[in-house]
């Protein structure tokens, strides 16, 4: 009385097969798609005062109120079920195919970049059990500490970059990152190891000198050609546009007159003051004042936003806002891992004494890099290298330990936008640029910048015992706590 | 019941014989003596020859001579008593009886399982039977928001959802933890769909959030003969899986054999009015801070703060740039609805032969929402066919066409494209009709608020569009073939097909969207719930013991083929073509599902006394895997009748007890969630390929599901009382569901949101009462009551492993939940509370200076267990007047509105501290005495802190309410013969009138916006409203 109920059970639409690389493709557009509005802009951009808005619910990072809504949870519980399963299912399958071994050690890298991020805002995560709702039904993670999942994921750098090999097959069209570059991925392997050792400087300063000496002897990319980001297109499905462009403009800038922008967005005068203080090429690359319904880029009018606003200002339309033609646009490529950022750090590990060179070269380098990086927003945007090395001769590396760290952090300050996840991070390892609060009333932080982003609330109602013992060790899940690289 | 009995009640007259002996005689009661009225006294021999007794129970009857006195015999019967033959010996003139009361009076033929007819008293568990005429006076444009209160332990919940909106019934308490808890419908013995397209409405859904209607809704009243309410499982049993949470039987109006055609024609108008149970604060008007806008950008952004200074009557700026009174506008409510109307017309014809019998009826309702520019029509044309063909051959065919179409049904949930969000939140100084019509000279939405998600609300239902049209067909066919006498064969298909179409427009414009540029959705949906039942039936009578066997089969399939399109920005403003968007996709979604089935069951009478009934069924489902996918199920019931068996005392005239085991199993109801599968994204670069998702949601899938149990245990006792003028029906029931397949929502970071899962135990325990009473009877007048009670008490037993809780639905911004934990009841309504310590003081975190948030708790039940509902007839000469009043008590309402009231300063309790702050004193974490003065400044601040404490915003969701007014008059037929009426009777109606007892501030307790599982939540559904008008009847 069953005939034929197996084949009626199959869904059409759907396949049993999975391609890994199709699925690969799918993991890299989710780990960077993800809540760009109210992570990047909202809370990372408002925290770093790259951004600021007037009003209260996209508030986060402005003005630390949370009124209503999901936006300081939106990056942990949009990670899980898109990026994280895919990249884990993607894993699961190549893992013990021999043939496959560079699907395999790519794909880890990749989620190694996609649990940093996680773990970057929030602290202690699920991680080692996370993603395993199908392969072992396991509906309640536990949340690991960040410092073993910093551990573990600086080892499965370390494995995944040394088995790569390049006569074997790859991703090739489908990593929309490098082509399937087997070399390049070893040097994005070592790079992101960098990153994440310089994370804990604060925490475990012996660890990450280990990690980061490694690292550097691993090869680091420190040239434009080895830099790695994401093509996008303008037209077509969302998917394949700049998610970051995509969300800002859904979310603010896309009405295009300067007045309207839906969340209240601007840039912050924070930041807007700094590049045009110090005469930043990058100023007009970046922001534009609408003047009449068209972008205006001249650097004399651009001005940002207070943060900590209330209301709306009254000259609301006078103020800068990123330039929808260059650094917005729906094809803008995404930078996820600069030569800038490789060229700064490596300043900062020399000055450490961790790695012998000329830090000023490297501190140079950095800023070169992140200039030359602006042509990749279009022609419009591009600066000269006359305006660089302009820039450079009056912006020469300083003496002292402090100042420089000061001076090589605020230039990855504004080097890393518009990656804000990556921007807030390096913000709260090394406190530069420093920033000065805002204290409005009703602030959750008594005045203080947000020191992470909140578990999800479902949280505690769907994984209780997990998530209370997570806030047990780490502390309430409030914007002010600490999470472990973050030492006071 | 014979048709001899039934023929003789109509034949009075004898024809002309030549030679007539007049027989006299008095009937009497063998227990008072007292007359019987109304008795039917007629010759067995010759049936057409008879009469009835008069009011002293007198009788005379012309008997002919040229039948052979000696070897007649006299037939007396009626309701009420045993039916009694005398011999008449030769030349009686005179013959006086005595008839002894039976137990026919109780003798209720109700209509079961698979469309079996059967006497009540036959029946092992409760069945509740409605005359469709309760349903065509005061209506419900959706049938079965109408059984409220009517049926005990029948709880129907009607939605805020409007006139074209769905249903939510559940008979005795919930037992899935997730399943969708309404019963089957079945009409005429064959299912029917009632399924919701694209899904129910949900609690955080933007501007397309809206609720699409379901299958019974297009059910017309007028059509209905009967519906049966079947709630045990014994009584389900034959039903299968679907039938675990009870079924609701309609069986259709047929054609009768008579002379000519009759024609029958209902009409009904009603208004409904809103009712505004809103009751803000009206002494400090639009602002912040105790100050009033001092510009129109400042009026924006305050729009929805009324934290102002005290109302003064003074001109001040608004945000429409204009200056109006700084006074209470209370009426907005009223200001913006309208009064909505429904129309109601149905014409039936019928007629019939010996041979072949036909129903025609065609329907028509139009209902004008109180919503401006909403408007929902259904037409229904029903044909109904019975004919017999030969001596052996029944045929029985049913045709129904809905033609369903509305126009802008509301959106529900929280604000975006919500009409009634702004309506209900707006600043209390200002009228709403400032609003209208809503958009600038551009078409762009005019903003009167900061955020943009808040939409407005003239904007919404002036500019937002949403359509939809639903074409279905109910079509049954049946034959019967009697192979023998007490042998049949009986076949019958069925097919409910329907056809939607829905596309919604939020426009060019809607300053939420991206560059305000508009979405779009669109749904083509084609669902068909197809069933093919044959079954073999036999009858035999061995000495006292009436045997009654059938055996039969079932095959199921249903099919759901949808097709959804979704879009952003028009290219070309204002033009809504699903050609003109930015950004578009399309997404198939199919799903295919049978199931087969074998049963039997045998019912055995003995003597009238004794009765047993015994059934059992397996079902294989395609749903499960292989191994796991079948179940069989028994059922064992048994009545005994007391009063028959033994002698009672004389004040009770009937009694009879009732118990009975039933099992039903079930599997998963959807298909393609047993394995994970992979899908293809729409892309336009690389491939991409996604873990396949279901409607949107990361569903885990599982291959180790097992078919659930639901077994029910029930005994009851029926009893007739005091010369029947007092009826009892008890019942106790315990249904304990095990292994219920539950899709529940899971930490998102296993990499899913929602997996089906095997889980634990569910308990319902409840007793149903039923009285009804014939209180007062008189020539003229007459007064019955009945009253029903129902007692529901549900508890999870036990739940999966590794699964702590399951969660059914989230408030918006996750201020609550609804849950299903261990050891409660089904549906607790979690959330936070002020962290207070052992002597009661608020513990304050010094640090923000607000109270502290406790961990999640439990701070409500969102299910009534208690429902009731008391009916009171009355009668004189032609003037009948019906009163139904219900209730339901003990479960809480969260409501979403009244947080943003207390945040917005409406909440009358955000009256404390406007003019000199607010103190607040407590302890800190530590325990030393805190206080904290809030300056007013900072009063909209600590308001608006208080959404994270949810149990400030929980009521008691107990109510009483005047259901239903039906005042007749019947028009005395004299009056009506010249039109050739047969009869006629025109009534006021009313529905919804009052609210008796309620405890909710602000809204109805009943306002739930969805017929999923989230019972519980409140969040600005459409307003209440009371409708009254009325009804005219006739039949020519």
């Amino acid at each position: 009385c069953d005939s034929g109920f197996e084949e009626l059970n199959v869904n059409p639409d759907t396949s049993p097969i999975i391609v890994p690389s199709y699925m690969f493709t799918k993991a890299q557009y989710d780990a960077l798609n993800n809540s760009c509005a109210s992570t990047y802009e909202f809370a990372c951009g408002g925290s770093v005062q790259h951004f600021a808005t007037y009003k209260d619910v996209p508030g986060i990072g402005d003005k630390y109120f949370f009124s209503q809504g999901t936006y300081p949870y939106d990056f942990f519980t949009n990670a899980y079920p898109l990026s994280v399963n895919e990249i884990s299912t993607v894993i699961r399958t190549v893992k013990t195919d021999a043939g496959q071994s560079n699907l395999y050690a790519i794909a880890r890298i990749w989620k190694a970049y996609t649990f940093h991020r996680i773990t970057d805002l929030y602290g202690d995560i699920p991680y080692s059990q996370a993603g395993e709702g199908y392969a072992s039904s396991n509906f309640t993670p536990k949340y690991d500490t960040q410092q073993s999942i910093y551990l573990d994921l600086l080892n499965e750098l370390d494995q995944a970059a040394s088995s790569l090999d390049a006569s074997k097959t790859s991703y090739a069209s489908a990593d929309l990152v490098y082509g399937g570059d087997v070399n390049k991925w070893k040097k994005f392997a070592y790079s992101l190891m960098f990153r994440l050792s310089m994370r804990i400087t604060k925490v475990d300063p012996s660890t990450a000198k280990t990690w980061a000496q490694k690292a550097i002897a691993g090869g680091i990319i420190l040239n434009d050609a080895d830099l790695a980001k994401v093509a996008f297109v303008a037209g077509g499905q969302d998917i394949n546009k700049n998610p970051v462009s995509l969300a800002l403009r859904s979310n603010n800038y896309a009405v295009a007159n300067g007045n309207d922008n839906t969340e209240g967005g601007k840039f912050a005068s924070t930041f807007i003051s700094y590049l045009k203080t110090n005469n930043d090429p990058r100023l007009s690359s970046l922001a534009v004042v609408w003047v009449n319904k068209v972008q205006d880029t001249t650097s004399t009018i651009q001005k940002g936003m207070q943060n900590g606003l209330l209301q709306k200002p009254s000259d609301f339309g006078t103020y800068s806002e990123p330039n929808i033609n260059t650094v917005l646009k729906l094809d803008a490529p995404m930078i996820i891992l600069s030569n800038a950022e490789m060229n700064l750090l490596m300043a900062e590990a020399i000055i450490r004494g961790w790695a012998s060179g000329d830090a000023s070269a490297f501190f140079n380098n950095g800023i070169t890099a992140s200039m030359k990086s602006m042509a990749l927003y279009g022609d419009a945007s591009a600066i000269n290298s006359a305006k660089i090395n302009g820039y450079l001769s009056k912006h020469a590396f300083t003496t002292g330990f402090d100042a420089q760290l000061e001076q090589i952090h605020t230039q990855m300050w504004v080097s890393l936008f518009p990656d804000e996840v990556e921007a807030y991070s390096n913000w709260r390892r090394t406190g530069y640029p420093k920033l000065t609060p805002v204290n409005i009333t009703g602030n959750l932080t008594n005045g203080t910048i947000p020191r992470r982003l909140l578990y999800p609330l479902a949280e505690e109602n769907l994984n209780g015992p997990n998530f209370k013992a997570a806030v047990a060790r780490q502390g309430a899940n409030t914007l002010t706590t600490r999470i472990w690289w973050d030492k006071q | 019941y014979s048709n001899v009995e039934k023929s003789t009640n109509s034949a009075f007259s004898t024809t002309a014989e030549t030679l007539l002996t007049e027989l006299k005689g008095k009937v009497t009661s063998a227990k008072d003596a007292t007359p019987v009225v109304g008795a039917s006294v007629f010759l067995k021999e010759n049936p057409r020859i008879g009469t009835s007794t008069d009011v002293d129970g007198n009788f005379k009857l012309n008997v002919p001579e040229n039948l052979e006195k000696g070897k007649l015999t006299l037939v007396i019967s009626t309701v009420g008593f045993e039916k009694q033959e005398i011999a008449l010996s030769s030349g009686q003139t005179q013959v006086d009886v005595t008839l002894k009361e039976s137990l026919q009076v109780l003798s209720e033929v109700v209509v079961t399982a698979l469309g079996v007819k059967r006497d009540k008293k036959a029946l092992a568990y409760s069945v509740t039977e409605i005359s469709g005429g309760e349903f065509t006076q005061a209506r419900e444009t959706n049938l079965a928001n109408s059984l409220s209160g009517k049926i005990a332990g029948v709880n129907a919940t009607s939605l805020a959802t409007g006139a074209g909106g769905s249903s939510r019934v559940v008979i005795r308490g919930n037992g899935s933890l997730s399943g969708d808890n309404q019963p089957l419908y079945v009409i005429n013995g064959m299912p029917i769909d009632n399924s919701t397209p694209g899904g129910s409405p949900t609690t955080g859904g933007g501007g397309q959030n809206v609720d699409r209607g379901d299958g019974i809704g297009g059910i017309n009243p007028d059509d209905i003969e009967s519906i049966s309410v079947l709630k045990g499982g014994t009584a389900a049993a034959l039903y299968g899986s679907r039938a675990a949470n009870g079924v609701i039987l309609i069986t259709t109006k047929k054609g009768a054999v008579k002379k000519g055609i009759g024609i029958e024609y209902n009409s009904t108008a009603t208004i409904d009015q809103v009712v505004d149970y809103t009751n803000w604060q009206y002494q400090y008007g639009q602002g912040d801070g105790g100050v009033k806008p001092t510009s129109q950008a400042q009026a924006i952004s305050w729009g929805r703060r009324s934290w102002g200074a005290k109302m003064d009557g003074q001109p001040y700026i608004s945000f429409d740039g204009l200056q109006h009174p700084y006074s209470p506008q209370k009426n907005n409510i009223s200001n913006f609805y309208n009064t909505g109307t429904t129309f109601s017309n149905t014409v039936a014809f019928s007629g019939g032969n010996e041979t072949t019998s036909f129903r025609a009826s065609l329907a028509d309702i139009d209902n004008k929402s109180i919503l401006p520019n909403s408007t929902f029509n259904r037409k229904v044309a029903n044909l109904s066919l019975s004919s017999k063909i030969g001596q052996r051959i029944t045929i029985d065919a049913l045709a129904q066409y809905n033609l369903e179409k509305a126009h802008n049904r509301p959106s529900a949930g929280d604000a975006p494209g919500n009409p009634n969000w702004s309506n209900y939140m707006i600043a209390n100084t200002v009228d709403v009709r400032s609003l209208s019509p809503g958009y600038d000279a551009n078409g762009r939405e005019i903003q009167w608020n900061e955020t943009p998600y808040a939409s407005n609300s003239y904007f919404v239902v002036n500019r937002y569009t949403n359509d939809d049209t639903k074409n279905r067909f109910i079509g049954q066919f049946g034959i019967r073939y009697d192979i023998l006498q007490n042998l049949f064969i009986k076949g019958n298909v069925s097919r409910d097909f329907s056809n939607y179409n829905y596309v919604g427009i939020i426009p060019t414009g809607t300053v939420y969207t991206t560059n305000a540029a508009g979405e779009y959705q669109g749904i083509k949906s084609a669902v068909s719930e197809t069933n093919s039942l044959l079954t073999l039936n036999y009858n035999t009578k061995l000495r006292s013991l009436q045997v009654n066997a059938m055996f039969g089969g079932n095959q199921r399939n249903f099919t759901r083929e949808e097709i959804y399109t979704n879009g952003t920005q028009y290219i070309i403003p204002f033009f809504y073509s699903f050609t003109n968007l930015a950004t578009a996709t399309t997404r198939p979604a199919t799903q295919r599902l049978a199931t087969n089935s074998l049963f039997g069951s045998l019912d055995l009478d003995y003597k009238g006394i004794l009765f047993l009934n015994a059934s059992a069924r397996q079902d294989w489902f395609s749903t499960l895997g292989i191994k796991n996918n079948t179940i069989l199920y028994p059922a064992l019931g048994s009545s005994f009748i007391l009063s028959q068996a033994v002698e009672l005392p004389s004040v009770i005239n009937y009694a009879k007890l009732r118990a009975s085991w039933a099992q039903v199993g079930g599997g998963v109801p959807d298909p393609y969630t047993l394995n994970q599968t992979y899908s293809m994204v729409t892309s336009s670069g690389q491939p991409l390929q996604q873990i396949t998702t279901t409607n949107g949601e990361y569903l885990l899938n599982n291959p180790n599901l097992k078919p659930f149990t639901s077994t029910t245990y029930e005994a009851g006792l029926d009893a007739k009382l005091f010369n029947n003028k007092l009826g009892v029906d008890l019942t106790y029931y315990l249904r304990r569901t095990t292994d219920d397949i539950v899709k529940t929502a899971i930490s998102g970071t296993s990499g899913y949101q929602y997996s089906y899962v095997n889980v634990g135990q569910v308990d319902n325990q409840g007793i149903e009462l039923l009285l009804t009473g014939s209180l007062l009877k008189t020539k003229n007048f007459s007064w019955d009551a009945s009253y029903n009670f129902a007692y529901n008490q549900n508890k999870v037993v036990k739940l999966a492993d590794g699964v702590n809780t399951i969660q059914l639905a989230t408030s918006v911004g996750s201020w609550a939940y609804v849950n299903t934990d261990i050891g409660q009841p089904y549906g607790i309504i979690k959330g936070y509370t002020m962290v207070k310590d052992a002597k009661g003081n608020i513990v304050y975190d010094t640090s923000t200076g607000y109270p502290m948030k406790s961990g999640l708790t439990q701070i409500g039940q969102g299910v009534a267990p208690y429902t009731m509902g008391l009916s009171n007839k009355f009668n004189y000469k032609n003037f009948s007047l019906d009163i139904l009043l219900d209730g339901k008590f003990g479960n809480e309402v969260f409501s979403v509105m009244n947080v943003y009231a207390t945040r917005f300063g409406l909440q009358q309790s955000t009256l404390a501290g406007r003019e000199t702050g607010l103190a607040l004193s407590g302890v800190t974490a530590s325990g030393d005495s805190y206080s904290n003065n809030i300056p007013v400044a900072n009063l909209r601040l600590y308001y608006d802190n208080l959404k994270n404490y949810s149990n400030l915003f929980i009521y008691d969701g107990s109510f009483i309410k005047l259901r239903q007014i039906i005042f007749s008059y019947r028009i005395p037929s004299n009056f009506l013969k010249f039109a050739k009426i047969q009869s006629a009777s025109i009534s006021f109606v009313a529905r919804n009138l009052f609210t008796l007892y309620k405890k909710t501030e602000n809204f109805d307790p009943e306002s739930s916006y969805t017929n999923s599982n989230a019972q519980g939540f409140e969040a600005f559904g459409l307003p209440r409203t009371r409708s009254f008008g009325l009804n005219l009847s006739v039949k020519f």
